[in-house]
């Protein structure tokens, strides 16, 4: 458990604490020009939370006006504005950096025994892009844009200007996207320790190796898709809008062939922090830990060829939707893989139900729903009727929130130790879990009913026999909400004030992120760590290797 | 289980029904079975006390990993294989469908059919396949008719088709399902499946056809009503304005400033707006400007069908306007530059023109004067005294662009001195 700190020859500041890489340095300045991926991970968090909240804001306000049928506080173009602005911060801006910017910049590293990643200040500069992008989109803020965070041509060409500065913005954060990817590759490729080989590494550093790949190759597109729309705009050559000779539905196969393996850059991550969590908290080790890794790289690839499920009813051919929907497929088989393997490192485990370990086994709930409404989006026939209904919003919401989202909160409390060297309030941590599952379920199961009975997404308003649904969804919105900020400021609470040691590795796990004191020094580990065994050895004494 | 769906109106609905109460039943059954699984080990294998106890070490098994890789696939297979042969069917119009030509616009449909009849609803004969052939003229927007259980895109620059057969005579909900800008979820309309008889009836009479005229005229009117800039000084929901509210106006009975009575008829809305100084209703300013020439006879029409459907049993969302009470005085021996505030105030100017920067109807007047302005035909002009002259005179010459043509002539009403008072006026606004 807490071992002395002394154990690891560690230096003491002048008021006795043990060095670390929160108070090697102090003052604002070593923090902007630090290249530690802990402080970059650490001032990734601040910022993406941040716009978590502004997203968070955006989606109250949609879900107030929609309480009651007709209008009523917003108007429909400021109705508009408000999901435009809750689905482009939410995803731009939180949770497409999400995991991999916080906790993965913070991890990956510790987690393969590495000093830092393979290029530091390429890690800091990718940062300093996501704020500049993130600056644009908040001015872009004053000249709002009410496109939907899709940009569907030919509207975002005929509409406020604002979508110029919008997409500019999108533009610029997918260049800290595809300098973060790679800067991950290399260093799972380079940096690893002695004796960690491949199959010794923990799934989340798989997770965020396979994300890194996708953002790499995928989100150039969505940069060139930009650039045409700007082009367009801006100097009038017909790309998408059909009335200067383009074609609108180019624009959709150009989002989606981004946008879709986007989905996996948000939720692979998560997969990965699962699979560490349920281990360490059942102290099992991963069931098919192989399998858990084939079925990781498997939906990174299959990512790729997926995209036209979006648009079965775009006027595609019916040949061309028939095979998207046939490939689309092979995503759900390699996730209800994954679910399978979680549910069985239990079996037989000693389970202890710290506030992670809920949030991992809520998610295992979460995602099964997510995983089985994504099956209704994939048959033909179905998809015909449900596609841009709220089905297809509670659908995402449980992938994004259900998955992503919670999957960063789990990894936040998982890892809160580990960062901050401190131990949170586990009471209001749990009541935050409550109101969180409890909200977010309640908010979303209606909007499944919603979308079976029709309605129709983006909608302003809508016929009267809805509104019952809907307002139970809001109020649910409500405390879903709560209990995010509950959850947040119980940890920010923790991080600034809390008294409460946590020790070395209050949860016994065998990761070697655990295996140098909390919080880290500088350079994570004292002496370059040796591996000689497998991540998830629970439930043995001896040495061994990969299964 | 868990069927929430509409009426099955179509034979595809049956159909579509029947797969995704398979798919929930799978789909239950395999979470339930889970999740139970995941609370049943968090029980049975949970530390007791916090006592940690012994653990096996269990890497995997590749007879489950093969089990649970296989029976999902397997499942995929048979609930995309209906999924696809069922879409098929969707796909696949049959030769002895009749055609109806479908246009989406934002915000509304129209319809148009073989014997070249139009109709702003749907309508069609039971148990007769009907293809749709839609296109937009603007944007992206999409065909939803969630009680035939189909749906498709409408797209600019194409067509895109979709079929069905209802199978019930009934009245149902349109939705358009792409979102197209301000009043996406006001595109609705409705699909009326009609008998055989009544089906024929209504496709070959010309009064019905007339009857629906009137109510297109409705839509036109409403469309006008934003376009020609009448909200800014018209209410829709009772409050008083620069003029009187159209809530509930036609068939009521106003008092004119001249003392006489009157109801308000399809007569007196046509005198109002090509003479509205002829007849102003008691309390309100003779402000309004004279829209001979701007609005057609045809038009016309369609703003009186759209004020009488103004009765009150639909509520209306209004648009903000401010109300600014006009003075008649004159003020000619004023300093142009005040001369020019009192005419811009007389003449209600600042309820399409605001002074703070602010976009109402047309461009703010704040800074206006020296500025460039981009006009619709493309050209760019500074703002001179020539160009607010004419802009007033003869608006519909030099528009600028983003701005509705709204905006009245007032040739005649005003003298070249009051032109230049005005000009003055502007002037001092930055």
């Amino acid at each position: 458990m807490s071992s002395d700190s002394h154990a690891h020859g560690a230096k003491f500041t002048e008021s006795g604490e043990p060095i670390d890489y929160l108070n090697c340095a102090r003052g604002i300045k070593s923090w902007l020009t630090s290249v530690d991926h802990k402080r970059i991970g650490l001032m990734y968090l601040y910022s993406i939370m941040s716009f978590f909240v502004i997203g968070g804001l955006a989606a109250l306000a949609v879900r107030s006006e929609l309480a009651k049928a007709g209008g009523q506080y917003l108007t429909a173009e400021q109705y508009n504005i408000a999901f435009t602005l809750h689905g482009a911060i939410m995803i731009f801006l939180f949770i497409v950096p999400g995991i991999p910017a916080t906790m993965g910049n913070f991890l990956l590293p510790l987690m393969i025994g590495a000093k830092d990643v393979a290029f530091p200040r390429l890690n800091l500069f990718s940062l300093y892009i996501y704020w500049l992008g993130a600056l644009l989109a908040l001015i872009a803020l004053f000249n709002p844009i009410d496109t939907g965070w899709t940009f569907y041509a030919p509207y975002s060409l005929q509409t406020s200007s604002g979508v110029i500065l919008m997409t500019l913005a999108a533009f610029i954060l997918g260049f800290s996207s595809i300098l973060t990817g790679l800067n991950f590759i290399v260093t799972v490729h380079k940096l690893r320790a002695p004796g960690m080989t491949w199959f010794r590494l923990p799934v989340f550093v798989w997770a965020t190796y396979a994300t890194a790949i996708i953002q790499t190759l995928a989100t150039p597109v969505v940069g060139i898709t930009v650039i045409l729309l700007l082009v367009e705009r801006v100097m009038g050559i017909g790309i998408f809008d059909p009335a200067i000779g383009g074609d609108p539905v180019l624009f959709q196969h150009f989002f989606w062939f981004y946008s879709h393996p986007v989905v996996y850059i948000m939720v692979l991550p998560a997969f990965g922090v699962v699979g560490e969590i349920i281990p360490v908290f059942s102290k099992k080790p991963l069931f098919g830990y192989k399998a858990v890794v084939f079925s990781t790289i498997a939906i990174a690839g299959v990512s790729f060829i997926v995209w036209a499920h979006h648009m079965f009813v775009s006027g595609i051919s019916s040949t061309t939707a028939k095979v998207f929907s046939v490939i689309t497929f092979f995503v759900a088989i390699p996730t209800a893989v994954k679910v399978f393997n979680w549910v069985s490192t239990m079996y037989k485990g000693s389970i202890r139900f710290d506030t992670p370990m809920l949030y991992a086994m809520a998610f295992v709930f979460l995602f099964m729903v997510a995983g089985t409404t994504g099956v209704y989006l994939a048959i033909l026939a179905l998809d015909v009727y449900y596609h841009d209904t709220y089905f297809v919003v509670a659908h995402f919401h449980y992938t994004i929130q259900g998955g992503a989202v919670i999957g960063l909160i789990a990894a936040l409390h998982f890892w809160f130790p580990k960062m901050s060297g401190k131990m949170y309030n586990e009471h209001v941590a749990k009541i935050a879990w409550f109101l969180i599952i409890v909200g977010f379920n309640a908010t979303f199961i209606p909007q499944f009913i919603l979308g079976m009975e029709g309605m129709p997404r983006r909608y302003y308003d809508y016929p009267v026999e809805y509104q019952n649904l809907h307002t139970v969804s809001t109020v649910f919105a409500f405390v879903n909400a709560f209990g995010y900020l509950l959850a947040l400021v119980n940890l920010a609470y923790a991080a600034r004030f809390g008294k409460v040691k946590a020790g070395e590795n209050p949860y016994d796990s065998l990761s070697i992120e655990w295996k140098t004191q909390s919080p880290p020094i500088h350079e994570n580990f004292e002496t370059t760590p040796v591996v000689s065994d497998w991540t998830y050895g629970y439930g043995k004494d001896i040495p061994h290797g990969a299964a | 289980m868990f069927q929430y769906f509409p009426e099955q109106a179509s034979d595809f609905a049956e159909k579509v029904d029947w797969l995704n109460s398979l798919v929930t039943d799978i789909s239950v059954f395999f979470t339930v079975a889970i999740v139970g699984t995941m609370i049943y080990f968090a029980i049975k294998y949970r530390r007791r006390n916090g006592v940690d106890h012994e653990t096996p070490h269990i890497e995997g098994s590749l007879l489950l990993e093969a089990l649970w890789t296989i029976v999902p696939s397997l499942i995929c297979i048979v609930v995309g294989g209906l999924g696809y042969v069922y879409y098929d069917e969707m796909r696949n119009v049959p030769p002895n469908a009749r055609t109806v030509n479908v246009q989406g616009q934002k915000w509304f449909w129209s319809f148009e059919y073989e014997n070249g009849k139009k109709s702003r609803e749907l309508v069609v004969e039971v148990n007769e396949p009907v293809k749709l052939m839609m296109t937009s003229r603007d944007t992206l927007h999409s065909f939803f008719i969630p009680a035939m259980r189909v749906k498709t895109d409408v797209v600019p620059g194409q067509y895109t088709f979709q079929w069905f057969r209802p199978i019930k005579t009934g009245d149902y909900q349109v939705f358009c399902t792409e979102y197209c800008g301000k009043d996406h979820s006001a595109m609705l309309t409705r699909l009326k499946v009609l008998p055989k008889v009544e089906y024929q009836r209504w496709l070959n009479d010309k009064s019905e056809e007339e009857a629906l005229a009137r109510m297109d005229r409705k839509e036109i009117g409403a469309q006008l009503y934003s376009a020609k800039g009448c909200n800014a000084c018209h209410s829709l929901d009772g409050s008083p304005r620069v003029g009187p509210s159209f809530l509930k106006i036609f068939g009521r009975k106003e008092k004119m400033s001249d003392g006489t009575e009157v109801t308000v008829d399809e007569q007196y809305i046509r005198t109002s707006i090509y003479e509205p100084l002829k007849q102003v209703v008691q309390g309100y300013p003779p402000a309004m400007p004279n829209y001979q020439g701007q609005i057609s006879d045809d038009e016309m029409l369609s703003i009186i069908a759209y004020l009488k459907s103004l009765d009150g049993t639909q509520p209306v969302a209004a648009p903000a306007a401010t109300a600014v009470a006009a003075v008649a005085e004159d003020f000619s021996k004023l300093p142009p530059a005040e001369w020019g505030k009192k005419l811009f105030t007389a003449k209600v100017c600042g309820t399409c023109h605001s002074l703070d920067g602010s976009k109402i109807v047309g461009p703010t007047f704040k800074g206006l004067y020296g500025r460039q302005e981009k006009l619709v035909d493309g050209a760019t002009i500074v703002v001179d005294d020539a160009y607010i002259k004419r802009s007033i005179l003869k608006p519909m010459e030099q528009v600028v662009e983003g701005y509705p043509p709204a905006m009245p002539p007032y040739e005649g009403q005003f003298n070249d001195a009051e032109l230049n008072a005005l000009v003055e006026y502007l002037k001092t606004i930055k």
